[in-house]
């Protein structure tokens, strides 16, 4: 009996041991965060300083907390991004911190893996989420619970080839144009220039159905509601639209080839792409042969002149040992003002801090790499387009319901069918879709 | 009963329980991480999560850990199965921790394996003998069994499933797979039912066994019932035979001589009263000896301490016993030189001490208790005098009214006083005349 209890009282006290020694030896070793990053641009334009402004917020952040080191992977590029992150998810091995993409963010938090911000944002005095662009802190948001923050912003812009319409002896649009003012433009430019019985010089390229329902007011996914009209009023408003501005086209198709040639008058572009192709070294492969620049989108009478807006979003993950450290190197990364003027200088976007964005500092950042005379878009227009820009839902359901609504409209303008009754039949398709869904 | 209760083929079915819910869980576990890796290595990680609803946070992590319960599991049942078998605290904390350690491995597996509960009931139901706490604890079992379901948790909570994981494979491998997992969690459950059938056989044996013993019990204890009756009247009759024997050795020889004496003596007393006086001596000798033949029959007969030792001898032993044993002092003064009296005073004497003795630390409670014996003319006089709480009130049957029968029958007086202490004081004549010695 007595043998048996020291048996016991061994093993209880084996256990202890390696418990304490476990403790001890957890403690002693410094703090190490993984931070998951791409390299490269999100916006797909090339980028040359990806790895400053991290290594820049990383030696700073290193530098106010001595006993954490911040490791991150290099040389992911943004089409491997989304398999590492998963790689690493099942692993088990998910990054303290980390960049998500627009495709994975609605599947990670859905899984779990991307830590509800909420109690972290309320809990901490010095953090305000008034300071962020709504429409850019909203795009971090699911369920109603704020998952990660946004880094940079990146609006839609339409560009303009203004070699084109002074040509054509018509005016910059204003910044607040209408759906009017664009299709009597289209209808102007739009001519056979060489006479050879084929028009060669266009309105627009690329323009879709999805750009002329934001600035119709109109809005698919209302509330995240599991139902999709696509009878909606606005919605038929924006595909004649499109069916009015190909109709000018006469059935002729418009290529890249036409686009930079110079032979097409609007594109809508990102505002990387913009910054990108605006200024030295890049500006000089693209968009070489004309003079052009970028505007808002045109509006409908009910909408505004919108735009889709997208934003780089960083979370932690759920399972992070170091939540307070986490935290810290998020706000470090989103939240200070010195590191989102980082965006301005090395990244292509614009900070999603409302007052980085719109300070003095940023706008001369900007205006750096401009030619002499090229008068940049105005940080106030800016700000004004994020604001109230339109953030796509980034349910997997919706992207493929709206790849589907896509086809659909090629096929009515390629058809030149009837839109409304098109647009009923194919309602009645998505409903069936979406119910299998469920 | 308890080394019946680890009977092989229990303690086998217990064991393929074990083994069983082990390949069970570390199948599970092993192949969820096996499949991670596979998926990994052929870079399918995001297209693969768009088909799951949740995550297996640490895969490889889970493996040691459920090795780990598992080791636990095993461990606590060698320790109360083999160690402590009839230790209850340790059995009750032991399938408590049990308990816990399943809820844990459950847990841990995102509930797509609760068989391990049946391992813990397995080892339940061996220990509980309770019919209530039996009810209880099925209700439980099963309650925790429906509750811990898949299907019914991952409606409500973000649980992975091992069908995601199956799901990944070619469709071939998917239903060898399957049927694998299923196949183990078939066996389980019959092994599990078998084992409570066996259990249940087993419970059923034990109380027919007592059922039949306890009946032979029964018979056994009326015939000894029987035969206490009959020693009983053969010790009685053994006793009067004894009793005819001594009454005609003695009495009946006594007698017999003593009327062939005097049938003598009447028939010489004309004659001769000188012979008839001799004859009448004779007999009166006769008879004196026949009284001590009367006397040494009467004594084999006696009990105690009296029949072997002298009366002083015997109350001073018995004084020397109750200072010995118990917590009161009693003090023994005889101022009587021979204390050689009859046999039934003697016992008298010695009976009146006693109860006095007993009474006094019982009823009085009393530290010391002093006893005197004094001869006083033809009278001896005890007295035994206490310094306990006394008795403000006579009441009878504290043991006085033995006293005052023994020594009513020798024409003796007793007192009582309760006032301070308690005071008996026994008067008894003395038949110094009437002594054989």
């Amino acid at each position: 009996m007595k043998k048996r209890r020291f048996i016991l009282i061994g093993l209880m006290g084996l256990f202890l041991l390696l418990t304490c020694f476990f403790l001890y030896n957890k403690n002693s070793r410094p703090v190490i965060l993984e931070f998951g990053m791409f390299t490269g641009s999100n916006w797909d334009v090339a980028s040359a300083n990806s790895f400053k402004i991290f290594d820049r917020a990383i030696a700073d952040f290193e530098k106010n907390h001595p006993n954490v080191k911040i490791h991150y992977y290099s040389g992911i590029a943004k089409e491997d991004y989304s398999e590492w992150c998963a790689r690493k998810l099942l692993e088990g091995k998910t990054p303290d911190v980390f960049m998500v993409l627009d495709s994975d963010f609605d599947k990670f938090t859905s899984l779990g893996v991307m830590k509800n911000l909420e109690d972290l944002m309320s809990s901490d005095d010095s953090f305000h989420k008034e300071d962020f662009f709504t429409t850019a802190l909203d795009t971090g948001r699911n369920g109603g619970h704020q998952y990660a923050l946004p880094y940079e912003v990146v609006p839609t812009l339409m560009f303009v080839n203004k070699s084109l319409l002074a040509k054509e002896g018509i005016d910059m649009p204003k910044e607040d144009w209408t759906w009017e003012d664009m299709a009597e433009i289209c209808q102007r430019v739009t001519k056979d220039t060489d006479q050879d019985g084929l028009l060669d010089q266009f309105g627009t390229y690329n323009y879709s159905w999805r750009d002329a329902l934001y600035t119709c007011g109109g809005n698919l996914y209302e509330n995240n509601q599991a139902q999709i009209s696509f009878t909606d009023s606005r919605v038929l408003n924006a595909v004649k639209y499109i069916k009015r501005l190909n109709d000018i086209n006469q059935g002729q198709s418009v290529t890249q080839e036409d686009f930079n040639a110079g032979r097409v008058a609007f594109m809508p572009l990102t505002f990387a792409e913009y910054r990108t192709y605006k200024t030295y070294p890049y500006r000089i492969k693209k968009y070489t042969k004309f003079q052009w620049d970028c505007i808002t989108f045109p509006a409908d009478k009910e909408g505004g002149n919108t735009s889709k807006v997208d934003a780089l979003l960083i979370g932690i993950g759920s399972k992070t040992r170091h939540e307070a450290l986490a935290w810290e190197f998020l706000k470090q990364l989103t939240y200070t003002g010195e590191m989102q003027m980082d965006v301005y200088r090395y990244s292509q976007g614009v900070p999603a801090l409302r007052a980085v964005a719109s300070s003095q500092e940023g706008v001369d950042c900007l205006q750096e790499d401009m030619d002499e005379g090229e008068q940049v878009i105005s940080s106030t227009l800016l700000c004004h387009v994020i604001e109230n820009g339109i953030i796509e839902p980034k349910l997997l359901q919706y992207q493929q319901v709206m790849n589907l609504a896509d086809g659909e409209v090629s096929k009515i303008l390629q058809e030149n069918k009837n839109v409304d009754s098109s647009m009923k039949i194919f309602q009645r398709t998505v409903s069936k879709y979406l119910q299998q869904q469920k | 009963m308890e080394d019946n209760k680890f009977n092989g083929r229990i303690r086998i079915l217990q064991t393929a329980i074990l083994v069983i819910n082990i390949i069970s869980v570390m199948g599970i576990s092993i192949f969820i991480y096996a499949t991670i890796e596979k998926i990994r290595r052929a870079y399918d990680a995001r297209e693969f999560l768009n088909e799951i609803q949740a995550i297996v946070w640490y895969p490889y992590a889970k493996i040691w850990l459920c090795a780990l319960l598992l080791g636990f599991l095993t461990l606590s049942m060698v320790i109360r199965d083999r160690l402590f078998p009839n230790n209850s605290k340790v059995i009750l904390t032991s399938l408590i921790a049990d308990f816990i350690a399943c809820f844990a491995i459950i847990i841990e597996l995102n509930f797509n394996y609760n068989g391990i509960l049946l391992l813990v009931f397995s080892n339940v139901i061996l220990y509980v003998k309770n019919g209530k706490s039996r009810y209880i604890l099925a209700a439980v079992a099963i309650g925790s069994f429906i509750l811990a379901d898949y299907e019914l948790l991952s409606i409500s909570y973000r649980l992975y499933s091992i069908q995601d994981y199956i799901a990944f494979y070619s469709a071939s491998k998917q239903q060898y797979f399957l049927s694998v997992y299923n196949i183990f969690i078939s066996l389980n459950v019959i092994l599990f039912v078998a084992y409570c059938v066996n259990i249940i056989n087993e419970q059923q044996g034990n109380i027919d066994e007592i059922h039949g013993l306890n009946e032979k019990l029964h018979d056994v204890n009326e015939q000894l019932q029987k035969y206490s009756l009959m020693a009983e009247k053969m010790a009685e009759t053994r006793e009067r035979n004894r009793l005819a024997r001594e009454i005609h050795d003695t009495l009946g020889h006594t007698l017999t001589g003593i009327s062939a004496g005097i049938d003598a003596c009447i028939a010489i007393i004309s004659i001769s009263p000188e012979q008839t006086k001799k004859q009448l001596e004779l007999i009166s000798k006769v008879t004196r000896d026949g009284i001590k033949d009367i006397r040494r029959s009467v004594s084999e007969l006696r009990p105690d301490a009296l029949d072997r030792f002298s009366l002083e001898f015997a109350i001073n032993k018995m004084v020397t016993d109750i200072n010995a044993v118990s917590e009161a002092r009693v003090y023994f003064d005889c101022r009587v030189s021979n204390l050689k009296f009859g046999e039934d005073e003697e016992n008298a004497i010695y009976r009146v001490v006693q109860e006095g003795i007993t009474n006094a630390i019982r009823h009085g409670q009393a530290k010391e208790i002093w006893v005197t014996m004094k001869m006083e003319k033809e009278d001896i006089l005890i007295q035994i005098k206490d310094n306990g709480i006394g008795c403000k009130e006579m009441k009878s049957g504290f043991g006085t009214k033995h006293m005052k029968e023994r020594i009513r029958m020798l024409n003796g007086a007793v007192t009582f006083d309760g006032s301070d202490g308690f005071i008996v004081n026994a008067r008894i004549p003395i038949r110094r005349g009437e002594t054989y010695d």
